[in-house]
């Protein structure tokens, strides 16, 4: 059976600086940089999927991902190449849902070429100081794999709803322009480790793999606390975990993509390597997906 | 088994509460001189009182699923595709995820889920969605749905509107509901979507946007309606007769074509837009209730499909043809055969044994 591998990463990490840049600028300069490594030209995507949560002014309509497109001059005018563009939202495992959706499509064989996107920022003038986030941009094209065995293998999503409430986002409307509010309880780490014991263990076993197989996980930049207790969690050697966390902060959804561009620059993952992506999110929800370079 | 997938069940709660355009209108701080019913043809609308988007969802989905064959742990997806998340008063909620909040309330236990927002194309985006996944086997069956509160928007609307060509008197047509399908591979070949295709024209994104206000509390809703139709209008017909074509129709072969219901008066110009495309005359299947019901956003076809099954216009067998436009620019086609959903749904509603 073939697979989607991921052809190109951009990502736009969080940056110091006078201006701060907002979560479309991150985004479409994760992804200017992800087509401009890229074999392919913007025309030939099919599907551009938006991950990012939290966006610039609390914009809700349209899609994000139109103004991604837009700025991207992804087959802006409705003659000639289609693409269509939309928003996914899961929280910070979004990114790795649009993967999981855009790789359907393409097995199904309604699109050739897609392209994932996330960008997060608080754009509030003075942010509730529990709600505060480094700003970065991620981008990932996918295509269908020219090499067998390259590219994801199995997704799971592992979700608990019944403790939704560990974590919440909402913006409140009581004041002119919005405020973003993020609560996140002290509880919520150890349901995202319950989660990603269980998603890992779905992905691998759909993929006829154990945890020895692995060479490296990839997760999201939680904490180094948080990391350094992923091995026992999974049943996988310490030093197979990628961990970033001196010089990468959790930036939330594009956090698992900073640390495979990282990995990849790194030549932590040559060609005929296994990794496996994790990300955490509100839901509560882990997502896991094998991946092999 | 085809690669078609089909609508296995519907559910639609709508509110009960009725309130009328000259309520509305009534209520601005400062009235428009303007005669919004006349100008658009919308009435009246459905208003939920002490319930929430998410509420609208969850109530929706249960009622697809008592229709079902499926019992709520054998969903193997849910997506919630609503654009008003006003889960509580004065709050817009982007985590969770809308979709998490049904399979909690529906106990679907083994659901992916995950929200999609497309603006006013969500819900036939989601579908498109469940389509790939059921036709690469990741999923068998899955459930969309959707619960637009949308008279947040309209009460902004009613304090801000300042005069007669204010971008947020398109707040003033919306009204209130919550739709849910849920889809599955369609057993025969003749039977299910035969075209779901949807693009997005991005060099229009800027005609229609919603964010908070900027004036004060509660959020807005933008629309430059007569840029949005001059465009949806120029460009939607090409891929309505694309669809037709690949479809293998011709008017003749439509039983029903269901616009997104945004207005009376944009629908009458889609029509006439797609007759000067076609150069000729479209038959009387262009089927419009916008007049009671408002522009419902994502739930608006679904609404459609509820509302003209119930009067016993729309029966099983029947081929019918979505439309839709949405801000983005976002045009989206669907052509697909009724299997016998309209006859289980009938006495599903009226209590006869489904």
């Amino acid at each position: 059976m073939r697979r989607v591998r991921i052809e190109s990463v951009g990502v736009s990490p969080p940056r110091r600086g006078f201006f701060r840049w907002g979560a479309l600028k991150h985004t479409v300069e994760a992804g200017k940089r992800c087509l401009a490594a890229s074999k392919y030209r913007p025309a030939d995507v099919r599907v551009l999927v938006n991950a990012g949560v939290h966006r610039d002014g609390h914009v809700c309509e349209p899609a994000i991902a139109c103004y991604v497109q837009h700025a991207l001059d992804i087959n802006v005018d409705f003659h000639g190449r289609r693409t269509l563009s939309f928003d996914l939202l899961n929280g910070s495992v979004g990114l790795l849902s649009a993967a999981h959706v855009v790789s359907a499509q393409m097995l199904a064989g309604e699109a050739a070429v897609g392209m994932v996107v996330a960008g997060e920022a608080n754009s509030d003038r003075r942010p509730d100081a529990e709600s505060t986030f480094p700003a970065s941009g991620a981008a990932m094209l996918l295509d269908l794999s020219p090499t067998a065995g390259a590219g994801f293998g199995a997704f799971a999503f592992d979700t608990r709803e019944e403790r939704a409430d560990l974590y919440t986002a909402v913006v409140s409307l009581k004041e002119p322009r919005g405020k973003l509010l993020i609560r996140r309880r002290a509880e919520l780490e150890e349901a995202w480790l319950e989660g990603a014991s269980s998603a890992a263990a779905e992905a691998l076993e759909r993929d006829g793999l154990t945890p020895a197989d692995l060479d490296l996980v990839v997760p999201a930049q939680i904490s180094p606390a948080f990391l350094s207790r992923l091995p026992t969690a999974l049943g996988v050697a310490k030093e197979r975990v990628a961990d970033y966390t001196a010089t990468l902060p959790d930036t939330l959804t594009t956090s698992f993509v900073l640390a495979l561009d990282r990995a990849r620059t790194e030549g932590a993952l040559p060609p005929g390597k296994r990794a496996l992506l994790l990300a955490f999110g509100s839901g509560v929800t882990v997502g896991a997906a094998t991946y092999r370079s | 088994m085809t690669r078609k997938i089909r609508i296995e069940s519907l559910g639609i709660r709508l509110p009960e509460k009725v309130v009328t355009t000259e309520e509305l209108m009534a209520s601005c701080r400062r009235r428009p001189r303007l005669d919004l019913e006349r100008i658009t043809g919308i009435v009246t609308r459905r208003v939920a009182v002490d319930e929430h988007a998410a509420d609208l969802a969850v109530g929706a989905a249960r009622r697809a699923l008592a229709m079902s064959r499926y019992a709520p742990e054998e969903l193997d997806a849910i997506v919630c595709t609503s654009i008003s998340k006003h889960n509580r008063p004065d709050e817009f909620t982007f985590e969770p995820a809308t979709a998490v909040l049904v399979r909690r309330a529906v106990g679907a236990k083994k659901a992916l889920v995950f929200d999609v927002v497309n603006a006013c194309a969500g819900l036939l985006n989601g579908i498109w969605v469940l389509q790939g996944l059921i036709r690469s086997g990741a999923i068998r069956r899955g459930m969309v749905v959707s619960g637009e509160q949308n008279m947040p928007l309209a009460r902004t609307a009613a304090r801000e509107v300042r005069h007669s060509l204010d971008g947020q008197l398109a707040a003033l047509t919306l009204g209130d509901c919550g739709a849910a399908v849920i889809v599955d591979a369609s057993p025969d070949d003749k039977v299910g979507f035969h075209w779901l295709d949807l693009v997005t024209g991005a060099r229009h994104d800027h005609f229609c946007w919603s964010k908070p206000s900027s004036r004060g509390s509660g959020g807005i809703l933008v629309t430059k309606a007569r840029g949005l139709q001059i465009e949806g209008n120029r460009n939607f017909p090409a891929y309505l007769k694309q669809a037709l074509d690949a479809t293998g129709w011709d008017w003749s072969d439509v039983h029903h074509v269901i616009p997104h219901q945004v207005s009376t008066r944009a629908i009458r110009q889609g029509i006439r837009a797609i007759s000067r495309y076609m150069g000729c005359d479209l038959p009387d299947v262009f089927l419009s209730h916008a007049e009671t019901f408002g522009n419902t956003t994502t739930a608006s076809h679904f609404l459609a499909l509820h509302d003209f099954i119930l009067r016993g216009t729309i029966r099983s067998g029947a081929n019918v043809v979505l439309v839709s436009g949405a801000s983005g620019i976002v045009i989206s086609h669907a052509t697909f055969t009724f299997d016998d959903l309209p006859e289980r749904y009938l006495g599903h509603v009226n209590g006869a044994p489904a």
